[in-house]
């Protein structure tokens, strides 16, 4: 049986950044698909081998375009953890602040990518649009837009501007008024939820045994999440929920954005609030002659995107032995994607894909 | 002598459709950016983009097919074009039965797409072909059964006749069929191709589908057929249902059409292209039919 071969990427609108997917489709049912990565293979793990401590932190946010703080944060907890600094409660907060408004910009690009992909092209242009506002904050914050280099082992490079507490409520005001605009044109609009309901279904324990993480699994219907069950920062002292939607098809992985979303706002609200005085960071050795006493660590974390993991392996020199970074996207843009496609439509393609939020950097980092 | 006035001043209407659904196109990017908290492009970008790939080179051709599609969908749209009234002006073309002939020559266009995109060979091509022609099934019975109540009521089957019997404002179709007209603006909606039935083009999905391996000339020639195909598609409509009324109305009429077309496409995502066959062969069809009610009703 000869099938029809098309492509999605790496040049194409349906793919979520620098990636290709090979499909074979028998009229429109997706017969089979294979993944092509390499398309921006840095060699990130490789790379950080060859540079000291210190100065892999700029390195580190390439490895997650739209959420690069996550990298960053990570990073900083594990050499923290194996040269036993412990940054100052503030600098907790202030990390905990930057991920969850990094968290928030990669929603709002998740929604653009998702309601794009479904042909609704007047979401992706408001939500790059209000992203925007959260990238003032940053640039206000760390003097970069994209990518911040911002924490560092240690705590955080700047503390926060004068006035800055009360412009990301004044921002998450915004966002909280632009939310009812979102949910009446995207997450109520019935040819959504026509056109995602009942498609793509990750089911409960296929998600589980594929090691899908993050809103993923959660709108699986598992509630898993490292901020409650493994915490990290000062994520124990702040009250916020983790929403479960649970049908594990397309339409609930937006939907379990679109509630994390509201939560992540309280978050930031409650981090305002309860941030304390004192130092942002702690004193560090000469960094070009630092050496991180040998051991391994493991730390992980949730990004918008699932669980991400870094191991790092150090032997007491002024550079890593090894660093190794578990993302979420390997398992999902890879081996989900390549198992649930099949028996999809064409149509299907492109939203699904959206859906699964791929992040295609931290695939070949 | 007669002949070749009428022929020259069919050229001369033809450039000035053009033009004017070049700049339709540029108002409704403008207003779509609105939507979006965007600027947009000047108004008259579509002149500009049209221009500029005119002046291009065609270095790539898949064949003498290829070519020759955007033509034949250019030459479909001219045809019918001359069997629409343009206001109250009779056209080039008008004669009993001449409602038929226009319906028949607005599948040329896509059939012209069809050869010369399928000619390219490109699955992204082939993918957008098939939708399309299997998205012309949904709306062009749902046109056609919105318009034949008229037919029948007004015992013509010529377009120009049936314009001219239904005089000006108060006694615009619209208002005693009003559920036809409103089926056939759902049609209208398909036939533009826009949201939520853009299934054709679909660029996340198929890489703006039909299109795909067309540049240069030939793509200027494609906007051609689609800027000309926005005033004939809205015609049809504003012919119909709004009443006759000179060239000034005219205009009026189908920009005020067009602007709804595009306002809904702004707040739209797509069907998938069997629930848009499906939805077209449901509702509005339901709404057409029931539009044959007002029909007896009336008589």
């Amino acid at each position: 049986m000869r099938y029809f071969e098309y492509f999605v990427g790496p040049q194409h609108v349906g793919v979520t950044g620098n990636m290709s997917y090979h499909l074979w489709a028998d009229g429109d049912e997706i017969k089979k698909m294979i993944t092509s990565v390499g398309y921006l293979h840095r060699g990130f793990e490789k790379l950080m081998e060859y540079r000291e401590w210190v100065k892999n932190v700029p390195m580190v946010p390439r490895i997650c375009v739209p959420e690069p703080d996550v990298n960053e944060v990570l990073y900083a907890m594990g050499v923290e953890e194996l040269s036993g600094l412990v940054p100052s409660e503030r600098a907790q907060y202030i990390r905990v602040l930057v991920l969850e408004m990094a968290r928030l910009s990669a929603f709002l690009f998740y929604f653009a990518g998702a309601a794009g992909a479904l042909g609704l092209y007047t979401i992706p242009q408001w939500t790059i649009g209000d992203r925007d506002y959260i990238l003032d904050r940053f640039e206000e914050l760390t003097g970069g837009r994209a990518y911040h280099i911002y924490t560092t082992p240690g705590g955080v490079r700047r503390d926060l501007p004068d006035g800055f507490k009360s412009r990301v409520q004044e921002t998450m005001n915004y966002l909280k008024k632009r939310l009812i605009d979102y949910d009446r044109l995207m997450f109520e609009n019935a040819i959504i939820v026509k056109r995602t309901k009942g498609i793509g279904i990750i089911e409960k324990d296929y998600a589980m045994n594929m090691g899908v993480t993050g809103p993923n699994l959660r709108a699986s219907g598992i509630k898993a999440d490292v901020r409650k069950d493994d915490h990290y920062l000062v994520y124990d002292k702040l009250d916020f929920d983790v929403p479960v939607v649970g049908d594990g098809d397309i339409f609930s992985r937006i939907m379990q954005r679109r509630l994390e979303f509201d939560e992540s706002i309280k978050i930031i609200e409650q981090v305002l609030e309860m941030m304390p005085d004192g130092g942002f960071i702690e004193k560090l050795p000469n960094p070009i002659e630092w050496k991180v006493p040998a051991g391994d660590v493991y730390v992980k974390l949730e990004s918008s995107k699932g669980e991400f993991g870094y191991y790092i392996v150090s032997n007491g020199e002024e550079k890593p032995y090894r660093i190794h970074v578990r993302g979420p996207s390997y398992t999902h843009g890879i081996q989900v994607a390549q198992e649930k496609i099949v028996g999809m439509r064409i149509a299907d393609v492109a939203p699904f894909l959206f859906s699964l939020d791929v992040c295609p950097p931290d695939i070949e980092r | 002598m007669a002949i070749i006035i009428k022929i020259l001043e069919y050229i001369l209407i033809a450039f000035g459709v053009a033009i004017l659904g070049l700049i339709y196109g540029g108002i409704g990017r403008k207003i779509t950016a609105r939507i979006q908290n965007r600027y947009g492009p000047p108004f008259y970008q579509n002149i500009l983009d049209v221009l500029k790939l005119f002046g291009k080179r065609n270095e790539a051709s898949h064949g003498v097919m290829f070519d020759l599609g955007p033509v034949i969908a250019l030459t479909g749209i001219l045809t019918s074009l001359m069997f629409l009234p343009l206001g109250s002006s009779t056209p080039l073309i008008s004669f009993e039965g001449d409602i038929f002939v226009l319906f028949y020559l607005l599948v040329v266009s896509p059939l012209g797409m069809a050869l010369g995109a399928g000619e390219g060979a490109n699955p992204n091509a082939t993918i957008g072909i098939a939708r399309g022609l299997t998205m012309m099934l949904g709306y062009e019975l749902v046109l056609f059964v919105s318009i034949i109540p008229l037919m029948i009521h007004y015992d013509t089957a010529s377009f120009y006749k049936l314009v001219q019997m239904q005089g000006t404002f108060p006694n615009w179709n619209f208002f005693p069929f009003f559920l036809s007209a409103f089926a056939g603006l759902i049609a209208l909606q398909g036939m533009m191709g826009l949201q939520p039935f853009d299934v054709v083009v679909a660029p996340h999905e198929i890489a703006s589908g039909p299109m795909v391996e067309y540049s240069g000339r030939f793509l200027g020639l494609l906007q051609l057929w689609h800027a000309i195909a926005v005033i004939v598609e809205t015609g049809i409509i504003a012919d119909a249902f709004l009443g006759n009324g000179g060239a000034g109305w005219f205009i009026l009429k189908t920009f005020s059409l067009f602007m709804i077309v595009i306002m809904v496409a702004a707040i739209f995502p797509r069907f998938r292209i069997g629930q848009a066959v499906k939805f077209y062969w449901k509702y509005p069809l339901i709404i057409g039919l029931l539009g044959f009610l007002v029909l007896f009703i009336w008589r």
